[in-house]
């Protein structure tokens, strides 16, 4: 009974030296800035039929353009729209886009890496493909793609997935290259496991920390690229409540009232900015030459 | 006379390797079997092959080209199809690793690794597995077994997550255990009790052990009979008490001296002159020749056969027996 307990104790002990990661924020204040403000507008973009003030589509000509102030906190857009209900429908669109697309793109990524590390055979043509892929310019990449694919979110989805692919199933091969070292490995397979739970539950959890870790950095990357798409004409048609597209809109009229474009671009700026200080922030945490 | 029937019998086995400077063969010609119940225990230096051959007895080394037989009870293990090999390996064959560090997965408790193992090759219950998992880790002595079905690999010390393997080894009632260096990695004291482990629980299942070491202390304890390799073959093979009083070739003479002694004088302690040779670059001949004292000419053109130098033993010595032709070279 008391060795029980005792490696009990060992073992919570051992739980709780793990570096946790709110304390680890807690000692990097830009990053906890940062997630206080993702949480902010994540929540703001959830709520967003609630919190806005206004109809996002309900247009009003003899508004067009008025600078920020009165009933209408930030002003409105060429449209005569309220600018702070189309900036947290814009939030909401590019956020679930971003966050979609960087889900399909580590799936697809993941699976890439995986097996080009699992089956040797695979390595050569799967990697070199991500080469070839990887070769073009991720904007260039979704641009092409969005153009073929045509207009849509599903459309969308994938091309920003697709070239979120790439470098993910980079990070992911040399990950499970590595874990494929291992002896456990061997010993899986000694226990007449097959191939699909090796790879499942053997090599996928064992490399997972640092893909989530990389994805979570390629996740700004990947609204600045759906942003990118908007501004660009190539990401949901209008009258859609987009970040890029609201501040390619704005560009038209960036002298006679510069706060539309401002807004959008700022807001894309600070979400992306936040995304890659606490992405930065979780790879310090996981990195273990970099603690303490 | 059922014993006579080896429950694996290796015949011609070769593991070759392509490299950028050719082909290696890792393993070259193994023969041996091993009986129901019996401990064959395979000693070589590192780099003699004797890991590989272990490995690819499971078909576990996806890029080698393997050839030969491995009869498993009759039956061909190199012949089977891939997804036949998964019922042998932790079903009628078990594996015990050199590192029980590593040979564990970190993200699974034991508890689950036991009970997966149990599950793929049995068909029962969620909870008779969990049932049989608890029994298996009593067996293998680990103390509060339910408490430690629930830990994870890091917060056990080594020769608890030997133990750990061992029971995950055992948990299908193999009928074949093998064990590569299961104690090297282990502390003297847990060494000890690891060995003991294994005994008793060979004694009680009956299962036979293949049991490959560097250790020839281990050797001693452990083995009914011994496998000597060098350089991807076997030249030597006999019952264990015959090769420690008798040892009929000079690569397995030149082991015995270099390992230490507690009566014995420590200046008799020789170390063999040399190393092990390239494998891309054999020698010519018996592969042991430019290290061994007793090489004649022959020994330079043909590569000598393992043969019976006396019932039960088997040398691939041209010299063999040694003591005669030591008897016969001072009478010169």
């Amino acid at each position: 009974m008391s060795t029980d307990t005792t490696a009990l104790q060992t073992a919570n002990t051992a739980g709780a030296s793990r570096p946790h990661l709110l304390r680890h924020l807690a000692r990097d204040p830009l990053a906890l800035i940062a997630l206080i403000f993702l949480v902010l507008i994540v929540v703001a973009a959830i709520l967003a039929p609630v919190l806005a003030p206004f109809d996002p589509y309900d247009t009003n000509l003899r508004m067009r353009l008025r600078p920020p102030g009165g009933d209408h906190l930030l002003g409105t857009d060429t449209q005569g729209r309220d600018l702070l209900t189309r900036l947290l429908y814009g939030a909401r669109t590019t956020l679930a886009l971003g966050f979609a697309s960087i889900v399909v793109g580590s799936l697809i990524g993941t699976s890439i890496g995986l097996a080009a590390a699992f089956y040797r055979r695979l390595e050569g043509p799967l990697m070199r493909l991500v080469d070839i892929l990887l070769s073009f310019p991720s904007i260039l990449f979704g641009l092409a793609l969005a153009a073929m694919l045509g207009v849509g979110m599903d459309s969308l989805v994938i091309a920003l997935g697709l070239s979120a692919a790439p470098p993910i199933a980079r990070v992911a091969r040399a990950t499970a290259a590595s874990v494929m070292q291992a002896e456990y490995m061997d010993a899986g397979r000694v226990i007449g496991l097959s191939d699909s739970a090796l790879i499942r539950r053997y090599l996928l959890r064992n490399c997972a920390a640092p893909i989530v870790v990389y994805c979570s950095l390629q996740f700004g990357e990947t609204i600045l690229l759906a942003a990118a798409l908007g501004f660009l004409g190539l990401g949901l048609q209008p009258p859609t409540a987009e970040l890029g597209s609201i501040a390619a809109e704005g560009r038209s009229f960036i002298f006679l009232a510069p706060h539309v474009s401002t807004a959008a671009s700022l807001l894309i700026f600070m979400i992306v900015l936040s995304c890659n200080l606490l992405g930065d922030a979780f790879r310090d945490l996981t990195d273990p030459k970099l603690q303490r | 006379m059922t014993q006579d029937i080896p429950l694996i019998a290796v015949r011609g086995l070769r593991v070759g390797f392509h490299t950028a400077g050719g082909t290696v063969a890792a393993v070259d010609d193994v023969n041996f079997s091993v009986r129901a119940g019996e401990t064959l225990a395979i000693v070589g230096e590192s780099g003699s092959g004797k890991s590989v051959m272990s490995l690819s007895l499971l078909r576990l080394v996806p890029s080698a080209i393997t050839t030969g037989e491995i009869l498993f009870r009759g039956d061909d293990l190199l012949t089977k199809p891939a997804h036949a090999m998964r019922d042998f390996r932790g079903g009628r064959i078990g594996m015990i690793f050199q590192e029980p560090n590593t040979s564990l997965n970190p993200v699974q408790t034991i508890g689950d690794q036991i009970v997966e193992a149990i599950q793929l090759h049995e068909a029962v219950g969620k909870a008779a597995a969990r049932a049989r998992a608890v029994e298996v880790l009593e067996l293998t002595g680990i103390p509060s077994p339910r408490a430690r079905m629930k830990s994870y690999p890091h917060e056990l010390s080594g020769g608890m997550r030997q133990r750990a393997m061992i029971a995950m080894a055992l948990a299908c009632r193999p009928e074949l255990l093998i064990a590569d260096e299961p104690t090297t990695a282990l502390d003297v004291t847990v060494q000890a009790q690891i060995l003991d482990l294994m005994r008793e629980l060979k004694a009680n299942s009956g299962a036979a052990i293949i049991l490959i070491t560097h250790d020839l202390g281990v050797v001693a304890e452990m083995a009914d009979r011994v496998a000597v390799m060098y350089a991807g073959r076997i030249v030597e093979i006999a019952p264990v008490t015959d090769l420690f009083d008798g040892p009929e070739h000079p690569y397995t003479i030149g082991l015995l001296s270099s390992m230490p002694s507690i009566d014995g004088d420590s200046e008799t302690l020789t170390p063999i002159e040399g190393s092990m040779p390239d494998p891309l670059a054999l020698p010519a001949g018996c592969r042991f020749q430019p290290r061994c004292p007793f090489a004649i000419k022959r020994c330079a053109m043909e590569a000598p056969p393992l043969e019976t130098v006396r019932p039960g033993h088997l040398s691939a010595c041209w010299r063999a027996p040694l003591l005669e032709t030591l008897t016969r070279g001072g009478q010169q």
